[in-house]
C-alpha cells in the first residue's frame, strides 16, 4: 500500500473518518486499500461459471430473435383534452404534508398527473423552499407496492360499503375512543368537535410517540400556560442547545437552519483585504473582541449533549455530559446567570459554563437558550427564565399560545380499554401497538375491545392486532389541511385520485359524523367557507392567508421554577439510555421506504440498521467495541434493559459520546411491515416506558455473545490523508485568508493534454460552503429522487456498490474521546481536464462546450477505468440491474427526463443536466435576451441537491459570468480546490469551514 | 503406440476453423447491412387502428399540423391529438361515417384511440419538438411529405448519425418560423442562405455533445 503524504496535514489538525481509521490497523489497511471490498465483483450466485454460460448461451438466443421483429407500440392520447395540460411538460401544486402536529409546504411536481418529485414551497414558513429527506421520499410511500390496498375485515377483505354501514347504525358511536396523532388539520378538528357533541360518551385521545410536549410542560411551570417558543436565528449571536438537534430533528429546522446557516459567514466577508503578510495583522485588528458582534457576524454554537448530533457537529463549542447531567448543567447555569438562586453542583464544568455565561451575558437579548424534547419540564422552564433573564424574550425567542395534550389521556384510554369502558376503538394512523410506552402494553389492552378499526397506510403492527382494518389515502392523494406549529395553515392538495380507493381520515370521521359519504374536497372547503378567488389563492401558494399565531405575553414566574428544580429528582445512577427519533426513519412510519434506508444515517453512516451508540471508553470498559476484518464490521450485542424491559442491540462506538450512557434510535425493528422494512434494526420502543420516553437512568448493559453485520459507508473511498476538507477559527481565518489555498500558492502546474476553450458562453460550476452545510442528507435524497438513482441493499452497500452521486463524507477531527465533526458534500467534481475522459477506451464520457464532463450511458461499455481513474471516487457503476425487479407501481416515481440505467453502466453526478437542457430550451423557445443571468431568469437553473437545500451551502450557476452568485463564491478568500495538486481543475469548489470558538474556552 | 488421429486432421481441424469464422463473419456482416437502421427504419408503415388520412386533411384540406399536434412547440412532444380534437368536425363532418365508428366509441367511452408509434426513438434520447420548431426545423425535415402520405410512413432512418449530419450543418434545414409547417415550401433564394441568417439572428448553435441529447 503506497502512504501519500498529506501536503496541508504537517501543520493542520488531523481528520478522521472513523475510529478504526485513526487506530490504522493491518486489517482496516487491507480492508480501505482495495478499491472494492473483497468480492465485489463476484456474480452473486456461488455457481457463478455455470451461471454465465447458461445466461449466455440464452442471451445470444434471445439477440437473434428480438432482432427480427420491430416491437409495436402504441400511442394513446386522451380521449377528451384537459385544460392546462401539456404532454410532456411538467406542473408543479402546492400542497403539505403533514407529519407529527407539524405541516411541511411543499411544491410538487408531477408528470402527466403522476406525482414525480417534491420541493420545499418557498412561501411556506417550514419549509421556505426546502425539504428535508422525510419530505423527499414521502413520495416513494405513495407508490409502496406494499401499502394497505384494501379493507380487511377479520383477516378478509371487506368492502367500503359494508364497513360504512356498521360504522353508521344506530348506537355505533356509544363508547366510542378515537386515537389519533396530533391533529393539526383544522377539518378534523372540526369534526372531531361535532363528534363528540354527538355521542357523549365518546372520548378522542391524541398521542404521537416522537413529541415535543415537555416543552409545553416547561412552560405551564414558568409561565402557567402553555406556551410554544419560536426563535430567531436571524437576530442570535450565541446559541445554547441543551440535548437539543434543532438543527436535524425538530418539525421547524428547515426554517432554523436557513437563518442559523445564513449567520455562519464571517463578517468580513468581502471587506477582506488582499492578502499579504501585512494584511493579515490589519486582519487581526480587524477583529478585536466584540468588533463582530453585530447582525453581520458568525454566530457562536455551543451544544451541550450525550449523543452525537449535527447540531454538535456544527457547534463551535461541545461539552458532552450524561443525559441526566443536562439538568445539572442547565440548572448550574441559570444560577451562574443569576437566574435562579441555589448552590451549584457540577464542579468540573465550572470553567465552561462561566465563559458561557460571560457569552450569553455579553448578547443579552441577541442570544438563544433552547432544550431538546428529550429534556423534563424542569429544565424547559429553566430555560424559559434564562432567556426572560438575558432578555431574549420578545426579541429571539417569543411564544404563541398552544394547546397542551397529556400522555395522561394515552394511560386513561388503556385503562378504559381494559375495563371494558370503552365499546370500541377508532385508531386513524399511527402505529401504538408498535411504539406506544411499553409498559401500558398497548397492544394487549387493544385486544380486549369488541370492536376496533385501524385506518392506516400500511399493514403494520396495529393493523393486524385491530379486528377490522381500512386502508388510509396518502397525502399526495386525498385532500387536506394542515396548520404548522406558527398556526399558518395549508390546504393539503392532492396531485392523483387514490391509486388503491383508499380514504383519508377526515373521510372516514366525517363519516361518523354524518352519517355518510362525504368527499375529502367538499369537507376542507365546508370547513375553510373561502371565496372562490381565496381559495383558489390559497390552493395556488399553498398557504392560508392570515393564520399565523399571534405572539403571546409570557412573564415567568421564579419562585414556581425554583420550587420544580428543587424538586428535580436525582438521576439513580447505573448506565443512561435516551431514545432518539431516527434521522431516516422518524418515529417508524417510513420504515418502508427505501431510499431512507439507505441514504446513511448523517452520524454513524450507518445503512439498513440501527445500534447502540456508546462512547470509546464505555465500549472499551465493557469490551463491547464493533470488531473490523477484511470483509467487514460486526457490531457485538448487549442486552439493555431498564425497569424489567429488555432489548438487544449491536454497539456502534460514536466517538465524542458521552461516557456511561446508551443512545438508542427509535422506529427500526419493525415486525409487520412491507418488504423494505422487515427484520431491519431492532425495536428501541420495547425499553421505551412511560418514565423514560426522553432517556432513563439506572439501566443495566450486559455484553452478550452474538454480533451483527453492520454496513457502514464511512469507510469506503477512504482518502489517504491528503487536505480534503480544511478548517480554520474564525479568528485564525482573519489573521491568514488565504489559509485555504496556502497549499496550493507554491506549486506550479501543468497539463500534457491541450486545454479546451472555456472563455464563451455559458459555464456551469457550483460552490460548497462546508460553513454553511449541516450534514442532513437532504441533498441525498433530493438527488435520488430527480436523478432515478437505484436503491441497492444493504448486501451491495457492503460491498461499495451504493449508488448516490452526491455522498456526505463526516470527518473527525481531535482526540476520539471528545473529537470535532466536519461534513462535506460529495459528488462528481466536472473536472476541466478529467482523468476519467481520458482512460475511456469507448469515449462514453467527454466534455460538453459548458464543462460539463457528460455521461454517455448507452455508449458506456462498463470498463470501469474511469472510476478508477477519479481521484474524487464519485463515479457509480451498475454491478446488477437494480432496477429490474421494480414493480410497475413503484416505476411511477422514475423522472421522465432521466434515463433509468440498466446493469454494467457507469453513471455520476451531471450537475442535473436535465434541468439544464430545459432551461435553455426554454429560453430560447421565447427568444429572451441576455440579462442578469445570461439568458436565463436568476434561480431558474438550480441542481436538485441546490434546490432542497435548507442551508443553502450548494451554489450553481455560470462562473463565466461576473454577477453570479458561483462567480462571485469562487473570489471568496476561503474557495479552494480537491486535491488541486492533481491540476485536473474541477468545476465545484469548496469553501473552507470555520468555527468561532470563544477564545476563553480555547 | 499407434497414434489415435491420423496426421490430416490438423488439416480438418483448421478447415473446420476456417469454415466456422467465414461463417461468423458472414452471418455477423450480413445482419450488419440488413439489419442496419438504414436499411430497416425507413419505409415502417404499419396499419393504423382508424384509416386516417394526412393527405386528405393536411394535403387536400391544408389543415395546419399544428391544429392537431398543438403542442409541437410548447413540448417535447408533438401531441397525437386527443379523440375530442377529430369531433370538432367530425360530430358534423362525415358524422355517420363506419370508418369513424372506432372514433366515435373512443369519444363516447373516454378510452383513447391506440395509434401506432411509427417515429421511434431509444429511450436514451431526449428529442425535443419545441427545441427543433421554434428554431425554424420544419415538419418535412424528420417526417417528410406527410400531407402526400396517406397512411405514414417513416422515411427517414432517425439514426445518430443522421441526427448529427443536421446538427454539425443545420443552415439547409432552418426556415422561417411562419414556414415551418408548411411541407411545400419553396424558397426564393437558396434555402441554406437563408438558414444562415437566421442561425446567426437566433443564435441557433446544435449540440454535438453527448448531453445534449442523452441524460
Amino acid at each position: 500500500m503506497i502512504q501519500i503524504q498529506g501536503i496541508g496535514n504537517q501543520t493542520g489538525p488531523k481528520f478522521w473518518r472513523s475510529l478504526n481509521e485513526l487506530a490504522n490497523t493491518p486489517k482496516f489497511q487491507q480492508w480501505v486499500a482495495r478499491e472494492f471490498p473483497e468480492g465485489a465483483t463476484d456474480i452473486i450466485n456461488s455457481n457463478s461459471r455455470r451461471n454465465f454460460l447458461q445466461l449466455m448461451a440464452a442471451s445470444m438466443g434471445l439477440a437473434g430473435l428480438t432482432s427480427c421483429r420491430r416491437p409495436v407500440e402504441k400511442i394513446l392520447p386522451h380521449a377528451k383534452s384537459f385544460e392546462g395540460i401539456v404532454h410532456g411538460n411538467s406542473l408543479h401544486f402546492a400542497t403539505a404534508m403533514p407529519l407529527a402536529g407539524s405541516a411541511m409546504g411543499l411544491l410538487v411536481e408531477s408528470f402527466e398527473g403522476r406525482p414525480v418529485k417534491i420541493e420545499g414551497n418557498p412561501g411556506h414558513p417550514a419549509s421556505r423552499g426546502a425539504a428535508n429527506m422525510l419530505a423527499q421520499a414521502s413520495v416513494l410511500n405513495l407508490y409502496d407496492p406494499d401499502r394497505a390496498k384494501d379493507v380487511v375485515e377479520g383477516g378478509k377483505k371487506g368492502a367500503w360499503d359494508e364497513v360504512a354501514k356498521a360504522m353508521t347504525q344506530a348506537g355505533s358511536l356509544e363508547g366510542v375512543r378515537v386515537l389519533s396523532g396530533y391533529v393539526n388539520s383544522p377539518t378534523l378538528a372540526g369534526l372531531r368537535a361535532q363528534l363528540l357533541a354527538k355521542a357523549p360518551t365518546a372520548k378522542w385521545v391524541e398521542y404521537e410517540p416522537v413529541s415535543d410536549e415537555t416543552i409545553l410542560d416547561g412552560s405551564m411551570i414558568a409561565f402557567n400556560d402553555s406556551l410554544r417558543p419560536h426563535y430567531d436565528f436571524k437576530k442570535a449571536n450565541v446559541v445554547l442547545a441543551l440535548d437539543s438537534d434543532f438543527l436535524q430533528l425538530d418539525n421547524r429546522s428547515l426554517g432554523w437552519i436557513k437563518d442559523f446557516s445564513a449567520r455562519r459567514s464571517p463578517a468580513h466577508h468581502e471587506a477582506a483585504p488582499a492578502a499579504t503578510p501585512a494584511a493579515g495583522e490589519h486582519g487581526a485588528n480587524g477583529h478585536a473582541a466584540g468588533d463582530h458582534a453585530p447582525a453581520a457576524g458568525m454566530n457562536r454554537l455551543y451544544a451541550v449533549e450525550s449523543n452525537y448530533s449535527l447540531t454538535g457537529a456544527t457547534a463551535d463549542h461541545r461539552l458532552r455530559v450524561k443525559p441526566s447531567d443536562v439538568a445539572n448543567f442547565v440548572f448550574d447555569l441559570a444560577r451562574e446567570l443569576g437566574a435562579i438562586t441555589g448552590l451549584k453542583v457540577l464542579g468540573q464544568q465550572d470553567k465552561f459554563i462561566k465563559a458561557l455565561a460571560k457569552d450569553l451575558s455579553a448578547n443579552k437579548g441577541k442570544a438563544i437558550v433552547l432544550a431538546g424534547p428529550r429534556q423534563p419540564a424542569a429544565v424547559h422552564a429553566v430555560v424559559a427564565l434564562i432567556n426572560q433573564t438575558l432578555g431574549n424574550a420578545g426579541e429571539t425567542v417569543t411564544y404563541t399560545k398552544e394547546d397542551r395534550r397529556s400522555m395522561a389521556s394515552l394511560v386513561e384510554l388503556v385503562k378504559d380499554l381494559n375495563s371494558g369502558a370503552a365499546k370500541s376503538v377508532l385508531i386513524l394512523g399511527g402505529n401504538p401497538v408498535y411504539d406506544a410506552p411499553a409498559d401500558l402494553a398497548f397492544g394487549d389492552a387493544l385486544k380486549k375491545v369488541a370492536n376496533s378499526v385501524y385506518l392506516g397506510a400500511e399493514s403494520n403492527e396495529t393493523a393486524a392486532a385491530c379486528k377490522c382494518s381500512l386502508p388510509e389515502s396518502h397525502f399526495l392523494e386525498a385532500w387536506g389541511d394542515a396548520t404548522h406549529l406558527d398556526g399558518s395553515a395549508s390546504i393539503v392538495q392532492p396531485l392523483i385520485e387514490p391509486l388503491f380507493g383508499t380514504k383519508s381520515a377526515i373521510e372516514v370521521v366525517g363519516l361518523l359524523v354524518n352519517g355518510k359519504w362525504q368527499s375529502g374536497h367538499d369537507l376542507v372547503k365546508g370547513q375553510w367557507k373561502l371565496a372562490d378567488a381565496a381559495w383558489k389563492k390559497a390552493l395556488h401558494d399553498g398557504l392560508i392567508a392570515g393564520n399565523a399565531a399571534a405572539a403571546a405575553k409570557a412573564t415567568g414566574d421564579k419562585t414556581r421554577v425554583e420550587a420544580a428544580v428543587n424538586a428535580h429528582p436525582k438521576a439513580k445512577g447505573g448506565m443512561e439510555v435516551s431514545f432518539f427519533p431516527s434521522a431516516n426513519l422518524f418515529d417508524g412510519r417510513f420504515a418502508n421506504n427505501a431510499w431512507l434506508q439507505e441514504t446513511p444515517e448523517p452520524m454513524t453512516k450507518i445503512v439498513w440498521d440501527n445500534v447502540a451508540l456508546m462512547s470509546p471508553k464505555t465500549a472499551k470498559e465493557m469490551g463491547v467495541a464493533e470488531v473490523v476484518d477484511n470483509v467487514g464490521m460486526y457490531g457485538k450485542k448487549v442486552a439493555i434493559e431498564i425497569d424489567g424491559r429488555k432489548v438487544e442491540a449491536p454497539v456502534l462506538v460514536m466517538p465524542g459520546h458521552a461516557d456511561g450512557a446508551v443512545s438508542l434510535t427509535l422506529g427500526y425493528g419493525r415486525t409487520a411491515i412491507g418488504r423494505v422494512g422487515k427484520g431491519i434494526g431492532y425495536n428501541a420502543y420495547a425499553v421505551r416506558g412511560l418514565g423514560s420516553m426522553g432517556f432513563a437512568s439506572g439501566a443495566t448493559v450486559k455484553k452478550l455473545d452474538g454480533t451483527q453485520y453492520l454496513v457502514t459507508t464511512q469507510e469506503h473511498h477512504n482518502q489517504e490523508g491528503r487536505p480534503i476538507v480544511k478548517e480554520n477559527t474564525e479568528a485564525g481565518y482573519a489573521k491568514n485568508q488565504h489559509f485555504a489555498t496556502h497549499d496550493e500558492e507554491h506549486v506550479e502546474l501543468f497539463s500534457l493534454f491541450d486545454g479546451f476553450d472555456y472563455s464563451k458562453g455559458s459555464q456551469w460550476g457550483m460552490a460548497v460552503d462546508l460553513n454553511a452545510c449541516i450534514g442532513c442528507n437532504a441533498c441525498m435524497v433530493a438527488c435520488q429522487s430527480e436523478n432515478n438513482v437505484p436503491v441497492v441493499g444493504k448486501e451491495q452497500v457492503a460491498k461499495g456498490r451504493d449508488m448516490h452521486w452526491i455522498r456526505l463524507d463526516r470527518y473527525f477531527t481531535g482526540a476520539e474521546e471528545d473529537p470535532q465533526v466536519v461534513y462535506q458534500p460529495m459528488a462528481c467534481q466536472q473536472c476541466e481536464n478529467a482523468p476519467c475522459e481520458s482512460v475511456c477506451p469507448v469515449a462514453a464520457t467527454i466534455h460538453s462546450p459548458e464543462g460539463l464532463n457528460d455521461m454517455a450511458y448507452n455508449r458506456c461499455v462498463g470498463t470501469r477505468y474511469c472510476a478508477n481513474n477519479c481521484p474524487y471516487k464519485v463515479r457509480r457503476f451498475n454491478y446488477l440491474n437494480f432496477h429490474k425487479d421494480l414493480e410497475e407501481i413503484t416505476k411511477m416515481v422514475h423522472n421522465p427526463d432521466v434515463s433509468v440505467r440498466m446493469r454494467g453502466v457507469m453513471e455520476k453526478c451531471t450537475y442535473c443536466v436535465q434541468r439544464i437542457q430545459e432551461a435553455k430550451i426554454k429560453a430560447k423557445a421565447e427568444g429572451r435576451a441576455k440579462g442578469e443571468a445570461g439568458p436565463y431568469k436568476v434561480g431558474e437553473i438550480l441542481t436538485a441537491c441546490q434546490q432542497t437545500c435548507p442551508a443553502d451551502a450548494i451554489t450553481f450557476g455560470d462562473i463565466n459570468d461576473p454577477n453570479s452568485k458561483v462567480a462571485k463564491l469562487k473570489k471568496d478568500h476561503r474557495n479552494y480546490t480537491l486535491l488541486h495538486e492533481l491540476n485536473v481543475k474541477p468545476r465545484t469548489t469548496y469553501l473552507a469551514k470555520l468555527r468561532n470558538p470563544n477564545p476563553e474556552l480555547a | 503406440m499407434a497414434q489415435l488421429f491420423p496426421k490430416k486432421i490438423d488439416l480438418m481441424i483448421r478447415g473446420v476453423g476456417l469454415a466456422v469464422a467465414i461463417g461468423a463473419g458472414v452471418t455477423a456482416g450480413g445482419m450488419l447491412l440488413l439489419h442496419h437502421p438504414k436499411k430497416i427504419e425507413p419505409g415502417y408503415q404499419p396499419t393504423q387502428p382508424i384509416a386516417y388520412s394526412h393527405k386528405l386533411h393536411a394535403g387536400n384540406l391544408g389543415m395546419d399540423c399544428m391544429y392537431c399536434h398543438n403542442t409541437v412547440d410548447k413540448s417535447s412532444y408533438a401531441a397525437i391529438p386527443s379523440s375530442q380534437t377529430c369531433m370538432n368536425c367530425h360530430s358534423k363532418v362525415k358524422a355517420q361515417s363506419v370508418v369513424l365508428e372506432p372514433l366515435r366509441k373512443s369519444y363516447e367511452a373516454n378510452e383513447p384511440v391506440p395509434w401506432v408509434k411509427i417515429h421511434r426513438l431509444p429511450d436514451y434520447a431526449f428529442f425535443n419538438h419545441s427545441a427543433h420548431v421554434n428554431s425554424g426545423v420544419s415538419c418535412v425535415t424528420c417526417h417528410g411529405r406527410v400531407d402526400q402520405m396517406i397512411e405514414v410512413k417513416q422515411v427517414q432512418p432517425l439514426t445518430m448519425a443522421w441526427c448529427l449530419e443536421c446538427h454539425r450543418n443545420p443552415a439547409a434545414h432552418i426556415r422561417p418560423a411562419e414556414f415551418v409547417t408548411k411541407l411545400d415550401w419553396k424558397p426564393e433564394r437558396d434555402p441554406a442562405e437563408i438558414g444562415r441568417e437566421i442561425i446567426v439572428k437566433k443564435k441557433i448553435n446544435p449540440p454535438v455533445n453527448c448531453s445534449g441529447c442523452h441524460r
